[in-house]
């Protein structure tokens, strides 16, 4: 049995739509795999080395709390993309997800700067995009559909063309509405808008989070979960929106 | 001309009322809508028959509760008002409640208008009638997907009401309605509680709020009475509860609600710290307009819950009990009731997700279920309904409940049978706006059918003690 510890970013200030439940479910999970799970929150100005966490989590908020967030956050830049960059795993939703770009650029025209750490912006606009969405994304090889709920009023645009989505939308708005492309994905990082939230309805997209982290720890994780519960939450919204 | 166009709105929205009842549809929205287009000032020419004084009620939780108990004080001081009972409260409704009330020629006067309001649909209600009053209970967390979030609906609401002459009546213990004062100017009584025996110490519920709305600072609490509710200061800025002018205390919560609101005792059948609130409210607007305290203490204790709020069912010898909840305050408080209820229990959480209940099923994740998870809360079977049953049942899995107690009937009628099969010595019946009324239809149903039918010698036989 092995102990793994998730550092919860900002958990006051980012946590909006219910975004807490992806940690309830990777530690439930990793309990019933045989395992530990510790969550660490990790405050405003608290001092903090992501070398010691097994994954970093953190999700949306209002675009006040972002400003603040994002102030912290500058002070630690260039440890937290190191350990990205080492593949680190790493879920960012929402909020979170646009402050890894560039800059953001408020509804009313104030820019706001983001980490920087991929070539993306967003840009937001007074119309938001709301409502139950549906992806194709590749998970270990395998294409599988993601389902869940986004609620954004940016549009982010991946303009290093280079940068991998994490999954097109089948139906639903995604970045933008515009080019079909969903969140980013980056070694062991996923950032998106989907909340729902994202993990207990897709059972595999949590069981990828939980082998990297494993597979950084040396640990085998074994056995299968009985995910009859998750399969059937997954179908119901996903028969219902693309109707099939 | 503009009689002719007021008459017509008013006469089609009255034959749709008559047709839509007729057809068993609670249909409130529709009438007023056409209305609205025929004559799009109707509502300002019905607002002009108001003789006394417009209410208008809002906030996210407690509204309808709140609202109902100030009309039943002013049925009980025999004043004559419109009311958008059924809950209807976006324009439309409360239009169709006005035309409910009015003659054909539209000329009818009341004395006075209560009208619970949709948050976002103030701003728009505000263009057509000019209230004295507007009450804001409280901001929660609810079924944010249509309008986005909670900062955009406050600062809709500011807006609108900065410069009238309009009097807020809020709740002291939020600290997200106390900074109206500053930013608009407007005159403000404020009601709230003091120190109680139910205080926590500490908050375990959803973050809104937390932060103090001038400086951002996080807010420190002495107390909680519940979610963000209680005794809070900023240690940056220095603001605080602002002081009240209706000062709920010695509240007691066991058997009933019991407690005083500047010295005039209440009682009341409801349950829940919540419902304290509703009433503290209720008694603030009461007090304003000048009504005794004795028909107020009346009406109060005369008032009964109604669908969805802790209604009850006899079927055969099953105890049910049907509670709506719509949000993950309202959830949490449901299931510290529930917590307090030493009887074991079988669990129906109905969850679906069309426009009335949030489109986001997401906020079932900010409840915290995890409270009756443990043994002493006495669940023996969980069975969970409607659009989203999976999504919800997903929710008491990860909660920690045992799987093999979580049942999943999407369809409603299955479902709530499927609940009452389970050994248990109360069902709880948790639904979601859409779910409310259609649950509520089939338990009656099933109560009704289950009434023991009278033995037949009992038809020869007198009434035992009959004469």
């Amino acid at each position: 049995m092995a102990t793994f510890c998730i550092a919860h970013l900002y958990p006051d200030l980012m946590n909006l739509y219910g975004d807490r439940g992806n940690l309830i479910c990777l530690q439930k999970r990793l309990q019933w795999y045989g395992h530990d799970c510790l969550v660490q929150p990790v405050n405003l100005s608290s001092e903090v080395d992501y070398s010691t966490f097994d994954m970093i989590f953190m999700g949306g908020g209002s675009d006040r709390e972002q400003g603040l967030v994002y102030r912290d956050l500058l002070r630690r830049a260039d440890q937290l993309w190191k350990q990205l960059d080492a593949g680190l795993p790493a879920l960012f939703i929402c909020g979170a997800y646009q402050l890894l770009g560039t800059h953001y650029e408020s509804a009313d025209g104030k820019q706001l700067k983001g980490l920087g750490f991929f070539n993306l912006c967003t840009r937001s606009e007074k119309e938001r995009l709301i409502g139950n969405i549906v992806l194709a994304c590749r998970i270990n090889q395998q294409i599988i559909t993601v389902v869940g709920f986004e609620n954004h009023g940016g549009r982010t645009y991946l303009e290093d063309k280079s940068l991998e989505p994490f999954g097109m939308v089948l139906a639903g708005f995604g970045n933008n509405g515009e080019d079909g492309q969903e969140g980013v994905r980056y070694k062991n990082l996923i950032g998106t808008y989907l909340h729902g939230p994202l993990l207990p309805k897709n059972p595999a997209v949590a069981d990828y989070f939980i082998h990297m982290m494993a597979a950084r720890k040396g640990i085998e994780i074994t056995g299968t979960l009985n995910d009859r519960l998750e399969d059937f939450a997954h179908q119901q919204i996903k028969r219902r929106i693309l109707g099939s | 001309m503009q009689v002719i166009r007021r008459v017509m709105a008013i006469a089609a929205a009255k034959l749709l009322i008559c047709l839509s009842r007729l057809f068993g549809y609670h249909g409130t929205d529709f009438p007023g809508r056409v209305a609205r287009k025929i004559d799009p000032d109707i509502l300002k020419k019905l607002g002009a028959n108001v003789q006394e004084e417009i209410f208008i009620i809002t906030g996210t939780n407690g509204k309808t509760t709140t609202t109902n108990m100030i009309a039943r004080i002013l049925e009980e001081k025999g004043y004559s008002f419109v009311h958008n009972r059924a809950g209807a409260n976006m324009v439309t409704g409360i239009t169709t409640a006005f035309i409910k009330e009015s003659n054909l020629l539209g000329n009818r006067p009341y004395e006075y208008a209560l009208l619970e309001t949709d948050e976002a649909n103030v701003p728009l209600l505000l263009k057509e009638l000019t209230p004295r009053v507007v009450l804001i209970t409280n901001f929660f967390r609810d079924q944010l997907d249509r309008y986005g979030e909670l900062d955009r609906i406050i600062s809709l609401i500011k807006d609108a009401v900065r410069n009238t002459d309009i009097e807020l009546v809020l709740n002291a213990d939020d600290p997200l309605v106390v900074h109206f004062q500053n930013d608009t100017g407007l005159h403000c009584w404020y009601y709230g509680f003091d120190d109680t025996d139910y205080d926590l110490f500490q908050g375990e519920e959803s973050r809104e709020g937390r932060f103090c709305a001038f400086c951002g600072e996080e807010l420190q609490y002495e107390r909680f009475h519940y979610a963000q509710l209680g005794k809070f200061n900023c240690p940056r800025c220095g603001s605080r509860n602002p002081r009240r002018n209706f000062t709920g205390h010695d509240l007691r919560m066991t058997p009933q609600i019991h407690f005083f609101v500047n010295n005039i005792e209440i009682h009341s059948p409801y349950l829940g710290f919540y419902n304290a609130y509703n009433i503290l409210a209720a008694v603030a607007v009461a007090k304003l307009v000048g009504i005794q305290d004795e028909i107020v203490q009346r009406a109060i204790a005369s008032y009964q819950p109604r669908a969805g709020r802790m209604e009850q069912f006899l079927i055969g010898d099953k105890k049910a009990i049907q509670i709506l909840v719509k949000n993950p305050t309202g959830l949490n408080q449901t299931l510290a009731a529930l917590n307090t209820d030493p009887a074991s229990k079988s669990l129906f959480f109905a969850l679906n997700d069309n426009a009335a209940d949030g489109r986001d099923v997401s906020w079932i994740w900010d409840a915290q279920i995890e409270n009756i998870a443990h043994p002493s809360a006495a669940i023996k079977g969980i069975t969970c309904s409607g659009l989203r049953s999976g999504d919800a049942a997903l929710r008491f899995k990860y909660a920690g409940f045992n799987e093999g107690i979580i049942t999943v009937e999407s369809d409603l009628e299955a479902g709530i049978k499927a609940c009452l099969d389970m050994e248990a010595e109360v069902y709880y019946f948790l639904c979601t706006y859409t779910t409310l009324f259609a649950s509520r239809k089939i338990l009656s149903r099933l109560a009704r059918k289950t009434t023991r039918p009278r033995p037949k010698y009992n038809l020869a036989q007198p009434a035992a003690g009959g004469e």
